[in-house]
């Protein structure tokens, strides 16, 4: 952690993209610097680091990652349950870091397949008509 | 010209139905269709679901007839951007969910619920709602929308031209929308002037770029 005498504290949270995605910075890690009252995804795309999202609003689930290390909150998420978080998933379009972070990201089929497990939106509904 | 057929593109043999050029001219573009065309029903179903929301947040600005015209211009346009993009999803072989639950429960933006709880006699609890929270929803729904066909956009810039002139003309609405209810937010909650410098729409619903396909006169 920085410390700053006036304004929230500002952590570093390490990014890894997974290898098999679909966009030329596949399986590069980033380290930015995030405010704790920045988004992890908004921190990211000021950056540079293009990750995938779409409501921001920590709903529909597009902008899905894994928290490996480290501490994250939620306060603004619109549908993001306790199981998620025990399971280790984050919505970074609405996750502010609360410590040193590692995330790993695109982890939307993972979460629409644990969502779907569980009987929760939106996974059984994506998966239905299929 | 020759006599051979030459109106086969992308690996789909002359008279095969069972394929289409409108999707392989995508796929051969670097989309997936089944990808675009999944995302697309998230995207119709957050219109229709914030077509529904906003008939009962609209009926909530109780009083506020100037509040409530505005909201209904954003209601009717909502369901054009569902109607214009149906069809869409029907050539790229998907369709529409058969339970109405599954298609608002993966619609991609929030429920636009109006921000109070029920009451106990099963109607909505009004005493401390306030017509800022209402504005509010209404705000933060369009910003939903503006980044879902802004998404949509993005992903079919280049690859897919009918579906990116539907995800724009929408895109169009979406920010008159964003900007209708920061003028109106801001001058409600913030005794703020924060004009959205827009001339007035015609009739309510009017959706001037998402109703290119007006069919007849009840759509
Ligand atoms: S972008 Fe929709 S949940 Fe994060
Ligand atoms: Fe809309
Ligand atoms: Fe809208």
């Amino acid at each position: 952690m920085m410390a700053t005498d006036d304004g929230p504290d500002i952590w570093t949270v390490t990014i890894t993209i997974p290898k098999d995605v679909d966009r030329d910075d596949a399986g590069r890690t980033f380290e930015i610097e995030v405010s704790a009252d920045e988004t992890i995804l908004a921190a990211a795309r000021r950056e540079g680091v293009w990750l995938p999202a779409d409501c921001q609003q920590g709903w529909c689930t597009t902008c899905a990652g894994r928290v490996v290390d480290g501490e994250v909150t939620h306060p603004h998420a619109r549908r993001y349950h306790d199981e998620d978080r025990e399971a280790g998933f984050a919505l970074l379009c609405t996750a502010r870091p609360r410590s040193d972070v590692t995330v790993v990201t695109d982890q939307y089929d993972e979460l629409l397949a644990f969502r779907a497990k569980h009987d929760r939106p939106p996974g059984n509904a994506k998966f239905n008509d299929d | 010209m020759s006599d051979d057929k030459t109106h086969a593109a992308g690996g789909v043999e002359p008279g095969d139905t069972s394929k289409r050029v409108g999707m392989e001219v995508i796929r051969e573009r670097g989309v997936d269709p089944e990808e675009l065309r999944e995302k697309l029903i998230d995207a119709i179903g957050a219109e229709f679901t914030t077509y529904y929301y906003y008939t009962n947040l609209r009926m909530h600005l109780a009083g506020e007839e100037d509040y409530k015209e505005i909201t209904e211009d954003a209601r009717l346009e909502d369901r054009a951007h569902f109607e214009l993009v149906v069809p869409r999803v029907y050539e790229l072989e998907g369709s529409l969910p058969n339970d109405i639950r599954d298609f608002a429960d993966r619609a991609s933006c929030p429920d636009a619920e109006v921000p109070t709880p029920m009451d106990d006699e099963g109607g909505f609890d009004t005493s401390e709602l306030e017509v800022e929270d209402i504005l509010e929803v209404l705000l933060e729904a369009e910003r939903c929308a503006i980044r879902t066909w802004s998404e949509i956009c993005d992903m079919t810039r280049e690859a897919d031209p009918r579906t990116y002139d539907m995800a724009q003309r929408i895109l169009n609405e979406e920010i008159d929308h964003e900007a209708w209810f920061i003028e109106l937010l801001s001058k409600e909650r913030d005794d703020e002037i924060n004009p959205a410098g827009h001339f007035a729409r015609g009739e309510p619903g009017d959706a001037p770029y998402s109703t290119n396909n007006r069919f007849n006169d009840s759509a």
